[in-house]
């Protein structure tokens, strides 16, 4: 089992769009440190280099780090059959749900290594603007980007390292949802589409106030609610073992 | 013990039915080969025997287990199933085989040597996939199925993609793995090449299995006589004579030679000429389809 998913591992980190997305997660925050209207729109003079990791973490989690990660989920089912190399693993005399599992193992991982390099690009392209003690905040504990006063660097990677930690749990049940509509569809396009809608359906049922709190839209912002952890971190998690359990029923019917 | 059973098995999508009722069985060491027109149902049963697709109706076993239900009893399959076989392109031949070792179970490492070797790939084994050709990636395919030493065969067009020396080096290793005990079921266009080795040939179409052909010890003769439809009405008559067609300006017929020609001299027909002719496969296979 421990090969398989390393085995998982090692083509996820084939595929295009991880690979792209690795680069992009890394080579955001410095476009981010460089970008002229941050005051316009975040009302923000960056201060320290901290606060540019923290806006790569903002900014990514608004979209693309969740697309991302559906496209990446996507793709490693739909990838497979467009490359004919599904049905060679079917083939074979293991049960399809440890396949899946595998796979689903190494895609949990994806949204921490992601993250970790939008944290590194973020920490590389802050360079320049100091890491040390400042007087202002991460945008991501009290009192946002402008703070409570003076933040030494320990206190301030403990709040991005806490905050990109809950985006990468945010990310799981996407991971799973894309791999649910990965092997539903067998393609990678439709797969990471119908995830897309399906969050953007979610969205639409705030109208509904009692279903609001299940939601897992709800939490996409858990990074910049770490009050809401407990409830949104069991939910996500509920949520990501629900989507694989029915991806599982899925893929162990589906015909090649 | 058939190695492979096939029982009334049937897949439909929807309500368009693709394969109804089809059941055969292919015995240790029996080479069956597939025919039938495009869209006569030859892939979906493939699909079916080897798990990847699941039917509507029946059940396929190999050795006895019920390869849908026990995902293990595939580590008696050997399958390649997409003209040209996948693989990851980005792995070397090599690496791919040690992928399928290592899924199937396989640990002597030597193993994926030799089936390389077997299959003449080892000039190109640690190249990258990518840069094969069609009938390199046809014939990795081959040994990535024959890797694990698998009871039963199951091969969608195998030929298909090669050049001629791939042809009979694919021909060469069924008829070789047969002799060794391994069942092969493959579908085929190319009947006179496997006819040479086949020991049954099933003839789908429409969905159905129309007829299942037994090669092996089938005589067919060649009678050149005049007038020939009363000779053909003759030896409809005897019951010495299993069957008898018109073929161009001669009767092929199938059954005791000695007893049709007495019985052609009996009733004062001129007979010009009468000699064995192998089974001709095609012309069976063809009629047959044309009346299905």
């Amino acid at each position: 089992m421990l090969r398989l998913f390393f085995f998982e591992l090692f083509k996820l980190f084939r595929l295009r769009s991880v690979r792209l997305g690795l680069l992009f997660a890394f080579l955001l925050p410095f476009l981010w440190a460089l970008a002229p209207g941050l005051k316009e729109v975040y009302g923000l003079v960056l201060a320290s280099g901290w606060q540019v990791v923290a806006l790569s973490l903002l900014a990514g989690m608004e979209f693309l780090f969740p697309f991302l990660v559906m496209m990446a989920a996507s793709e490693s089912i739909g990838g497979e059959v467009a490359q004919g190399t599904l049905k060679s693993l079917l083939l074979r005399p293991l049960p399809r749900t440890l396949l899946l599992l595998a796979k689903l193992q190494a895609l949990l991982l994806y949204p921490f290594v992601l993250l970790g390099a939008s944290f590194l690009g973020g920490m590389l392209a802050g360079l320049p603007h100091g890491l040390g003690p400042f007087f202002g905040g991460t945008g991501l504990g009290e009192g946002g980007f402008a703070g409570t006063g003076l933040l030494t660097p320990a206190m301030a990677l403990k709040e991005l390292l806490k905050a990109h930690l809950l985006a990468g749990a945010v990310l799981l049940p996407l991971a799973s949802l894309a791999l649910l509509y990965g092997t539903l569809f067998l393609s990678t396009t439709a797969g990471a589409l119908a995830a897309v809608a399906t969050l953007l359906l979610m969205r639409l049922l705030v109208a509904f106030p009692a279903l609001t709190p299940f939601l897992l839209t709800t939490y996409l912002d858990l990074h910049l609610r770490p009050e809401a952890a407990s409830l949104g971190l069991s939910l996500l998690l509920i949520y990501t073992l629900g989507f694989a359990l029915l991806a599982a029923l899925v893929f162990e019917r589906q015909d090649l | 013990m058939e190695a492979l059973r096939l029982e009334g098995i049937g897949k439909r999508y929807g309500r368009k039915p693709i394969l109804e009722g089809v059941s055969l069985a292919v015995r240790p060491g029996e080479v069956y080969a597939l025919a039938g027109p495009n869209g006569s149902g030859k892939t979906t049963l493939i699909r079916l025997v080897t798990g990847l697709a699941f039917p509507s109706q029946g059940r396929a076993l190999i050795l006895g287990e019920d390869v849908h239900k026990t995902p293990a009893a595939r580590r008696h399959l050997g399958v390649v199933v997409e003209a040209p076989a996948a693989f990851y392109p980005y792995l070397t031949g090599r690496e791919n085989l040690r992928l399928s070792a290592y899924l199937t179970g396989v640990k002597e490492e030597a193993r994926v040597s030799e089936v390389l070797a077997r299959l003449k790939l080892l000039a190109v084994a640690d190249q990258k996939v990518e840069g094969y050709s069609l009938g390199q990636r046809q014939r990795l395919g081959l040994a990535a199925a024959i890797l694990h030493r698998p009871k039963v065969l199951v091969l969608d067009e195998p030929t298909s993609g090669l050049d001629p020396e791939g042809v009979d080096l694919v021909h060469g290793l069924l008829r070789e793995l047969a002799r060794e005990g391994v069942a092969v079921l493959l579908s085929t266009h190319h009947l006179q090449e496997v006819s040479r080795y086949a020991h049954k040939v099933g003839i789908l179409g429409g969905g159905r299995l129309l007829d299942e052909v037994a090669l092996g010890g089938r005589e067919v003769y060649r009678l050149e006589a005049h007038p020939l439809e009363g000779a053909l009405a003759l030896l409809k008559t005897l019951p010495q004579v299993a069957s008898a067609r018109l073929q161009g300006g001669a009767i092929l017929f199938e059954g005791d030679q000695e007893a049709a020609l007495k019985a052609l001299v009996r009733e004062g027909y001129r007979v010009r000429a009468l000699f064995p002719q192998g089974f001709d496969l095609m012309a069976y296979y063809q009629e047959r389809v044309k009346h299905a």
